[in-house]
């Protein structure tokens, strides 16, 4: 049972691991660098001079923080996807689902580095905003601000696992994708504040992982405590863990029907 | 005990058609298949392309529910104990596909070592001995992307036995190999099979069943035409004899007319160059070329022989050989 237990773990991260490797290893540092590091300066740039050019009032700090926040969601959503959807691609659908693997390791795993990444991100976009846009953290608390970013990347990579199992079933995903990432954009707060938006858009933005993450974190870096946030927190949290059971009972459901189907290996 | 039973194997597929009027067609990739393999046996599944080979796999190693029968594996049942027969079976399917291209072999090998529960010491052993068997020693570290065909197709084998699996099935394993490839490829099989396991092998190529297989499963079109050694297939074809005429264009209406004549068992045409060898299966030997020259008049005649039948020509004959 136990032993069970610790190689449900290892094929946990092992497929994080590979999973990962898969995808990056490809990247030269170079362009590892450009797509991690110099990608979300430029948009960081965009969002806050326009940002600050169409509101005039929203501080710099304002998009700086929404627009580090984004980074982990894309990570999360185009990560996840393209790891999890990849093994179409990659012809090896059949070889995962034949063996006598533990679905849940496998299919969460895909998860975790994509986790890590997108923490990165956030730093990174942080990092940017403090040299370039002077954002001011001496008021932050730092572990409340990591708790948030950890469980705002792990929220927005179950909405990965979920776009992830989709791409498995349908085959245009990344118009799919591109679309909730828009969402995400709009309606989570991170470049409009919430409560600037019509009273239906705003149902869609409680919906939605990152919204809260994004609250929090500005009210972490504006000083408050993780007592303020923790009701929040523990919401976004908890939308985290219905998309990732939701993403893993449509992975169980696409082995059930792609067996029955025979489309296993249709790509 | 018989490692592998199959009981009246069937399965059909519905492919839809058309985007205003949805038209569902059913197609019957395995009709009606049964056999019996022994274990410790190297059994072939010997058909043309389409003939039901991979689908009969793919419900054999739990990646496809049959449509009716039913099938064991070491007294398993693939639908109901498919999880049971999971750990216990290996598989590869022809081509390169099914790999992590962007990871190095030994990392596509520790990866699904893991996903068969192999634990860390038995893998570091297992591993480099495998690259042995499968002649990739001194490659593992390279990305999948710079291999050969044949270095993929070894490496499939070699993942199919991380786990020591007792059965395996190689679909169509030589597929798409050069000859150098492909037997260095049937020679790890048959370093396999003195291994002890039972291999069920997949083939559309006749000498590759006879060289590696102690019995054979001729399927068409989702049925199995015959089953027997490589031996006793071939007593079928003995009471003929094979004439071979080469020639240089012939008309579908002259092998059709050919083909009804009264002592013509099959025809199949085999096309070498800009020329035509067209291969008469007769009882009548030498004493039926008369009448075929003349069916064949105004039509220009290469050479003409007369040759005891071979495996391939039993092949030819259970499957209808006109295509080739
Ligand atoms: N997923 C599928 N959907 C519809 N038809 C299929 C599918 N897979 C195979 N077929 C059809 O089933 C038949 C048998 O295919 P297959 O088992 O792949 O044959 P083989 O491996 O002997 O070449 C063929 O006519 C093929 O076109
Ligand atoms: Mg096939």
């Amino acid at each position: 049972m136990l032993n069970r237990l610790t190689t449900n773990t290892r094929i946990f991260f092992e497929g994080a691991y590979y999973s990962y490797k898969a995808l990056f290893r490809w990247l030269r540092p170079a362009t590892y660098l450009a797509s991690e590091v110099f990608a979300p300066l430029t948009m960081m740039i965009f969002f806050v001079y326009i940002g600050a050019y169409a509101s005039g009032s929203n501080s710099a700090s304002f998009y700086v923080i929404g627009n580090s926040l984004i980074f982990a969601a894309s990570s999360g959503i185009f990560g996840v996807t393209m790891s999890v959807g990849g093994e179409r691609w990659s012809g090896t659908l059949p070889y995962l689902f034949g063996s006598p693997a533990n679905r849940w390791a496998m299919f969460v795993g895909r998860a975790v580095m994509h986790v890590l990444n997108g923490m990165l991100g956030v730093f990174i976009g942080l990092g940017w905003g403090i040299l370039l846009f002077k954002l001011d953290l001496s008021h932050t608390d730092p572990l409340a601000l990591l708790l948030t970013i950890l469980i705002t990347t792990f929220s927005t990579s179950g909405l990965g696992l979920l776009m992830g199992c989709l791409s498995l079933i349908t085959r245009n995903v990344m118009l799919v994708n591109n679309t909730v990432y828009f969402l995400l954009l709009v309606f989570s707060g991170a470049n409009i504040p919430v409560g600037d938006l019509p009273r239906w858009m705003q149902v869609i933005s409680q919906g939605l992982p990152l919204t809260r993450g994004v609250a929090c974190a500005r009210t972490i870096i504006d000083g408050g405590s993780l007592a303020d946030v923790l009701p929040l927190l523990q919401v976004e949290f908890l939308i985290g863990v219905i998309l990732t059971i939701l993403g893993y009972f449509l992975f169980k459901i696409f082995e059930i029907e792609a067996k029955r189907m025979g489309t296993l290996d249709i790509f | 005990m018989d490692a592998i039973t199959v009981n009246h194997l069937r399965r059909l597929y519905k492919s839809t058609d058309g985007i205003i009027k949805r038209t569902t067609k059913e197609v019957v990739a395995v009709e009606d298949v049964s056999f019996e393999i022994r274990q410790g046996e190297l059994f072939g599944l010997l058909g043309p392309n389409g003939a039901g080979k991979t689908t009969s796999v793919k419900m054999l190693t739990t990646l496809l529910i049959p449509s009716g029968g039913s099938a064991t594996i070491l007294g398993l049942d693939v639908v109901k104990d498919a999880n049971k027969v999971r750990p216990r079976i290996g598989f590869i399917f022809g081509g390169e596909r099914g790999l992590y291209w962007r990871l190095s072999g030994l990392d596509n090998l520790r990866y699904f070592a893991s996903l068969y529960y192999v634990d860390e010491a038995t893998s570091k052993k297992r591993i480099p001995e495998l690259l042995e068997i499968v002649g990739l020693k001194g490659r593992e570290r390279e990305k999948v992307e710079g291999y050969s065909r044949g270095m993929r197709q070894r490496l499939h084998i070699a993942r199919a036995l991380l786990h020591d699996p007792e059965v395996l099935f190689l679909d169509e394993p030589t597929m798409g190999l050069d000859p150098v490839g492909a037997r260095e490829l049937r020679t790890t099989v048959k370093n396999l099979q003195s291994a002890n396991k039972t291999i069920l092998l997949t083939t559309h190529y006749m000498f590759e069943a006879d060289a590696l297989c102690q019995r054979i499963a001729v399927i068409n079109k989702g049925k199995i035409v015959a089953l027997d050694t490589p031996e006793k297939l071939k007593e079928n074809v003995q009471d003929l004899s094979v004439v071979e005429v080469e020639l240089y264009g012939i008309p579908q209406e002259v092998i059709e007319r050919i083909k009804a004549l009264d002592f013509v068992v099959e025809v199949s045409i085999e096309n070498r160059d800009q020329r035509q060898v067209m291969q008469v299966h007769t009882p009548k030997g030498p004493e039926a070329i008369p009448v075929l020259v003349e069916h064949l008049n105004g039509l220009r005649i290469g050479r003409i022989i007369t040759r005891e039948p071979t495996l391939e020509d039993a092949y030819v004959r259970l499957v209808g050989g006109a295509e080739q």
